[in-house]
């Protein structure tokens, strides 16, 4: 095979595309990460209002990852975007315990919803560069990860604002999709 | 029309007061003591080139006419324009500077100052309701995401709260019609959250030079702080208006709508004559 028709094949062949649910509470981090995801200018992040959308190249995967506010008032719009769904990431401030019971509930709420059932869940426990930031395993214990069955999960430590654990929790994300298809 | 000759001015003249500028920075002047006490890098520039702005902007002007040879008694008006051009164009830039500073100035709950324009804004806005605690659920009715305010101006600072207090005290019937659209049961959007994502409009518009026909044309001289504030205003008031004109199915589709007003907003200032002026009446009205 000549190195023409190899470069045809691999752009006949487009990236599989990936639809990514990012939700969690208001002040998670969310918007950061997805700005982050896509290489994009962090320091002037507001409140989200409404969603934001946005494409990323990652692995052969065209991810589309959809931002969802977290404020309360606009969660019950949340369910207007479960249909299709490939992989859930709930993003926590590791930081915010006081609201620790606040976002299991929510997240209980959302494995229990049946457009969700058996997608894969990645948990960032974000803000990890706070020196007050709970750590993934007791942010894990918390939330009683350990009883989710139906389906795959991963809890992974994370900094949006540094980048730090993005990248590996992405991994998880693929990889998990690649065995969902098998 | 003005604009028109400000900016023939600007680009016949700038070339020569550069010029000049950069003699004084190898001669013996205020502007090599800042040059040589200071290490390179931010601070040294800023205080360079405010130093420039403001002592030397006259002298500058006289400079000028020297070397182009310009006789005040044949064009008596020639120094005054040249001057407001000067003080315009550095002005620009040095607003900027200004507006990143209360940017980066994050909102802290130590700080008794920054306490206090907090619940100044909610007196303001909510005038017969008494704050229950400083954290309530309260804070929701004049559209912050939860119970404490403090995480939601983020990557505004207090650019932001500063921008939301301007408005409520300098226009308080509007702020508060604008209030009660934004707390329409199906039109609604949250009125605290959407002020300061236009703040990050404002400063945006500002950082990448858009909105440097506006100013020219509204303020000659140099441009403050609020005139900053009062071109949020008119974001504030004008956005709203537009969110209601157009009746949005949801909340949800905010970046949508946003993103046309945007446009708009972009569009005017693309006429060398905008003026960005909310157009009613202001209790405080800046001069």
């Amino acid at each position: 095979m000549g190195l023409l028709s190899i470069l045809r094949k691999l752009k006949s062949t487009p990236d599989q595309e990936v639809r990514i649910l990012l939700l969690g509470l208001d002040n998670g981090g969310k918007t950061t990460l997805l700005k982050q995801l896509a290489s994009e200018d962090i320091s002037h992040i507001t409140p989200t209002q409404g969603f934001n959308i946005k494409s990323v190249q990652s692995q052969g995967f065209k991810l589309n990852v959809w931002d969802i506010g977290g404020q309360r008032k606009i969660r019950p719009y949340w369910r207007n975007y479960f249909e299709n769904t490939d992989v859930l990431i709930y993003v926590i401030d590791s930081a915010d315990r006081k609201r620790f019971e606040e976002t299991g509930q929510e997240l209980a709420e959302l494995l229990d919803e049946e457009k969700l059932s058996g997608v894969p869940v990645l948990i960032f426990a974000n803000k990890q560069d706070l020196l007050t930031a709970a750590p993934a395993s007791e942010i894990a214990e918390g939330l009683n990860l350990h009883t989710i069955r139906d389906r795959m999960w991963q809890i992974q430590s994370c900094s949006a604002l540094t980048g730090e654990g993005i990248q590996e929790g992405m991994n998880w994300v693929c990889k998990s999709v690649n065995s969902k298809k098998k | 029309m003005l604009g028109y000759i400000w900016q023939y001015v600007c680009t016949s003249f700038l070339r020569y007061w550069v010029k000049w500028l950069f003699r004084h920075l190898t001669g013996k002047c205020e502007l090599q003591r800042i040059c040589s006490g200071h290490k390179p890098g931010a601070t040294r520039t800023t205080k360079a080139a405010l130093e420039t702005s403001k002592d030397n902007l006259e002298q500058c002007v006289n400079q000028i006419m020297k070397e182009k040879n310009v006789k005040p008694q044949n064009d008596p008006l020639f120094k005054g324009s040249l001057h407001i051009c000067l003080l315009q164009i550095t002005g620009y830039s040095s607003l900027f500077i200004s507006v990143e500073d209360l940017r980066k100035e994050v909102f802290s709950s130590e700080n008794p100052e920054h306490e206090a324009m907090l619940l100044k804004l909610w007196d303001l806005l909510m005038p017969t309701v008494k704050l229950e605690s400083r954290i309530t659920k309260q804070w929701g009715d004049i559209g912050f995401q939860g119970d404490d305010p403090k995480t939601d101006f983020r990557g505004m600072g207090m650019l932001g709260l500063i921008n939301l207090v301007f408005f409520s005290e300098n226009y308080t019937e509007e702020a508060r019609q604008v209030l009660s659209h934004a707390n329409h049961p199906k039109l609604g959007y949250s009125y605290a959250i959407v002020g300061i994502n236009l703040t990050e409009m404002a400063y945006s518009l500002l950082k990448s030079g858009a909105l440097k026909p506006h100013f020219y044309n509204t303020v000659l001289g140099t441009p403050e702080l609020r005139h900053f504030h009062q071109l949020y205003c008119y974001l504030a008031y004008e956005f709203d208006k537009f969110w209601v004109a157009e009746e949005p199915e949801s909340i949800m589709l905010f970046n949508q709508y946003r993103e046309k007003f945007h446009n708009i907003v972009k569009t005017h200032l693309q006429d060398p004559d905008v003026s960005l002026a909310l157009m009613v009446h202001s209790k405080n009205k800046p001069k």
